[in-house]
């Protein structure tokens, strides 16, 4: 089919040629992308989107590599372009003679750096390994400072008569200040995140808000000082996510995955889309000894500079490039769209030849886009590239890293070497003594990270299983031991245990199912407010109890698993009820002499699991209980905590509820709409 | 094989551990390294250099459990094939880790072999049942001969897609 051939990317500038056409056939004028809106709105999400899921372990282990790519390799082509278009210039006759130096180097600039939209665009689709992927998008990310800096400083030099080497010095100076700065920049903003996440537990609705706004804060912060704020986003991004992620309720952390994701993917489409108007709008002056050099160069340029730079880097890596690797990284080095909104930024006084220098750009990035784009699958087919691994990260896995993490960190101090892993050892026990202190909310902040990932992966697997329905897929004895076993010190409250008879299931069944009707009528509206201040709350011990709760949860689940899933059963009903948070841990001190009502949820099928902690004494006992733990199985109702860990409206019942207001104020929530690829609610640790 | 600047700056490292200037290094000489008392592993990678039963080690002894952690050269691949393994082969780098799980040398990690390394790693703050079921669900996972326990073979696979050869390597031994 058309899409297994042809990249999005490519569709997407064709349409927007189709558009610009019909508009331009119209007789209006086509929009063009400009600069502003498309570094101040189109550029951010996508790169937030990059660097808040940025590969970190992959990204530190290739640093180097991608550093000597991303600097080292933009200036040479730059540079090696530059100079050759001015050679270029100078033979080209009449028509080019009078671009000068300046122009031409500045020109080189603009469209020697490798664009990360076009890059993510194409390597998305291909799946390739991750090795080369955070190579060449890692480069991609990286080059803007170079290109910052070399743009300023061209486009000054050009108003300048005279650059002398002062402004040289200063120039080459000033790399280091807007890399840096940038990086600063961010990790400032990433720092004040984090520690703003610390302190949301109440607000849990806003939260995903903090991230973009301190991102995008960043970003912007570095862009007003002429600082890279391609790399403020990324090391913000990079900085405040595994603070947050530990803060943050889990649907937070979904909303921020999917808003990301939602909006990078409407900025692509649009940047390409502008791309096609854009080019059908623009002013052009071909010229085809321009244009074609320029493609030429480009090309060869890349091709050396990935050879040059691969043979040196070579001699440090321990795992060498291969030739293939080199052949992906040299063709990956797409062009994309902020190399044309660069150049449409330059003033035409300065720079008359700009039309010419926009077709030349745009020239180029067809081709990168569509020739590169559309071949670089097949290629890769054909010299049987790695691909991705798909599998998910083992318990297996991360156990045996942690434990070589440590061998090798012992070895190396052993040999008295300060390499990579002394040093990663030395920041992760700072982060541990002092950093997570201050970012991470409550009691997280002492969690080791096998622990996180293993709750992680347990609560991710009881979700599988039930919305899979769990018929014939119920875990081995183990894991259902292993979830029995979590956390057994916390058994403070007592559990009253009736049995229900088939009959009384049945009975609450039918209930339930009578009622589920009215009860949606009867919804309270989705109101924010009832989702901040819960004036019947105040139980500190929520949380506790809440992990608890998500321990038998995850046991429910697992005797759930015989029952059939009913119609209201639906996966997001169940999923909008699931351990309301139980990663919003704030472990708040045991105030055991609040008592709280809690449901859990109960499988019918099993009647001693079914556990009631009863406020009051007298109600509980011979109401048929909860009718509610029923039907929708993973039910939870939350009687306290406004602690928005739960953003579901679970209105505590002013107790003494009969079964049906129970169940009413306990389904308000009707839960998210079901989507169709929901596959991974979470993003699992050491990703 | 290691180069001359290499094993020179080894030597003189070993040297300078070896306070009691005997030519070999006793276990107290390892355990003066500051960094190593800290870290979760420290006192079995320090056994790991002593020959079993021995309390001295000598430079060669050094060198050699060193040599395990040589990088893997690309024209040393499939060099050799009837020689005897390279230390350093992929193989032989995840023995030696396995012999670090494995203390009593069994070949096999048992529960409780596992256990005791989490308990080092993960800290104190953890209770043994949770660690438990972690130890139960890992050895779930690799166990496929049924045993309970993980043996070399099944090490190995689970292993097989982190890269081993990158990650047990120190660059400077190159």
């Amino acid at each position: 089919s058309v899409s297994n051939i042809v990249p999005e990317s490519c569709l997407l500038i064709v349409v927007g040629l189709l558009v610009g056409g019909l508009i331009k056939g119209v007789g209006e004028k086509p929009p063009i992308l400009k600069s502003d809106i498309f570094f101040l709105f189109l550029l951010p999400p996508i790169i937030l989107d990059a660097g808040y899921f940025l590969p970190l372990r992959q990204f530190t282990e290739n640093l180097g590599t991608i550093l000597i790519f991303a600097v080292v390799g933009t200036l040479w082509n730059a540079f090696f372009l530059g100079g050759l278009m001015y050679a270029v210039c100078q033979l080209g006759g009449p028509g080019l003679n009078h671009i000068g130096l300046l122009a031409n180097l500045l020109f080189g600039s603009i469209i020697s750096a490798v664009d990360p939209v076009a890059v993510l665009a194409v390597f998305e689709e291909i799946h390739i390994n991750e090795l080369l992927h955070i190579l060449v998008f890692g480069e991609s990310l990286l080059n803007d400072a170079v290109t910052v800096v070399l743009y300023h400083l061209f486009e000054e030099f050009a108003t300048f008569e005279q650059v002398t080497i002062i402004d040289i010095i200063l120039g080459f100076l000033s790399f280091f200040v807007v890399s840096l700065g940038g990086v600063f920049v961010g990790v400032i903003y990433g720092l004040i995140a984090a520690f703003t996440s610390r302190f949301t537990s109440h607000i849990r609705v806003i939260e995903p808000l903090f991230v973009f706004l301190y991102s995008y804060m960043a970003y912007l912060s570095a862009e007003l000082f002429h600082l890279s704020g391609i790399m403020a986003l990324i090391a913000s991004g990079v900085v405040m996510r595994p603070y947050v992620e530990a803060n943050i309720s889990h649907k937070s952390h979904t909303t921020i995955k999917y808003f990301l994701k939602m909006w990078s993917s409407v900025s692509e489409t649009l940047i390409f889309i502008f791309l096609g108007v854009s080019t059908v709008a623009g002013h052009h002056y071909w010229n085809w000894t321009f244009v074609i050099s320029t493609l030429l160069f480009c090309l060869i340029a890349r091709v050396l500079g990935v050879l040059v730079l691969t043979w040196f880097i070579n001699k440090f890596r321990i795992v060498k490039l291969t030739p293939k690797d080199q052949f992906i990284i040299a063709y990956g080095g797409l062009r994309g769209a902020i190399a044309f909104s660069l150049c449409y930024l330059l003033d035409y006084k300065h720079f008359g030849m700009r039309d010419m220098f926009l077709t030349a750009i745009i020239t180029v990035i067809f081709f990168t886009v569509f020739v590169q784009g559309m071949t670089i699958r097949p290629l890769v087919d054909l010299l049987a590239v790695k691909k991705k691994q798909e599998t998910k990260r083992s318990i297996n896995e991360e156990i045996h890293t942690q434990f070589l993490d440590h061998l090798l960190t012992g070895i190396e101090d052993i040999c008295g070497h300060y390499g990579h892993h002394h040093w990663k050892d030395k920041l992760n026990r700072f982060n541990k003594k002092y950093v997570k202190k201050c970012l991470i909310a409550g009691e997280r902040s002492k969690e080791p990270q096998l622990i996180a990932f293993y709750h992680k992966m347990e609560m991710k697997q009881a979700i599988e299983l039930v919305e899979s329905g769990g018929i014939g897929k119920i875990p081995s004895a183990v894991s259902t031991v292993s979830i029995q076993n979590i956390n057994p010190k916390t058994l403070p409250v007592e559990r009253i245990l009736p049995a229900l008879s088939k009959d009384k299931e049945e009975e609450i069944r039918k209930i339930l199912r009578n009622n589920l009707q009215k009860t949606r009528q009867r919804l309270r509206s989705y109101n924010r407010h009832t989702l901040v201040a819960d004036p019947y709350e105040e139980a500190w011990n929520q949380m506790l109890l809440r992990r608890q709760k998500a321990r038998q949860l995850e046991q429910k689940m697992n005797n759930y698993l015989t029952v059939p899933a009913h119609k209201l059963d639906s996966p997001t009903m169940s999923r909008a009820r699931i351990g309301s948070d139980p990663l919003a841990y704030e472990p708040k001190a045991d105030s055991e002499n609040l008592p709280i009502i809690t449901i859990d949820p109960a499988s019918p099928q099993s009647p001693e699991s079914v556990d009631l902690m009863n406020e009051e004494p007298k109600g509980c006992a011979g109401l048929p209980p909860s009718p509610e733990e029923d039907e929708e199985g993973l039910v939870m109702r939350v009687k306290e905590p406004s602690s928005p860990g739960t953003d579901d409206v679970f209105t505590p019942g002013t107790g003494d509820s009969p079964g049906n207001q129970r169940m009413l104020r306990c389904l308000s929530d009707p839960g998210p709409r079901p989507e169709p690829e929901e596959g991974e609610p979470f993003i699992p640790k050491g990703q | 094989s290691v180069s001359h600047s290499q094993i020179t700056r080894l030597y003189s490292r070993f040297t300078s551990l070896d306070k009691g200037e005997n030519g070999t290094l006793s276990r107290e000489d390892f355990q003066r390294i500051p960094e190593l008392a800290i870290n979760p592993l420290g006192d079995r990678i320090i056994n790991a250099f002593f020959p079993e039963g021995e309390d001295q080690v000598n430079f060669r002894g050094f060198m050699r459990t060193l040599a395990h952690f040589r990088p893997i050269e690309d024209n040393e691949k499939g060099k050799d094939q009837n020689g005897p393994e390279p230390l350093n082969s992929r193989s032989n780098k995840l023995h030696f880790a396995f012999r670090l799980y494995d203390l009593d040398k069994d070949d096999k990690i048992s529960r409780d072999e596992l256990l005791q390394v989490l308990r080092m790693m993960v800290g104190v703050n953890i209770s043994d049942e949770q660690l438990g079921s972690i130890a139960d669900r890992t050895i779930q996972e690799a166990d496929q001969d049924g045993d309970s326990a993980i043996s070399f073979a099944e090490f190995v696979k689970v292993l097989e897609k982190v890269d081993v050869e990158q990650k047990m390597s120190i660059r400077f031994l190159h």
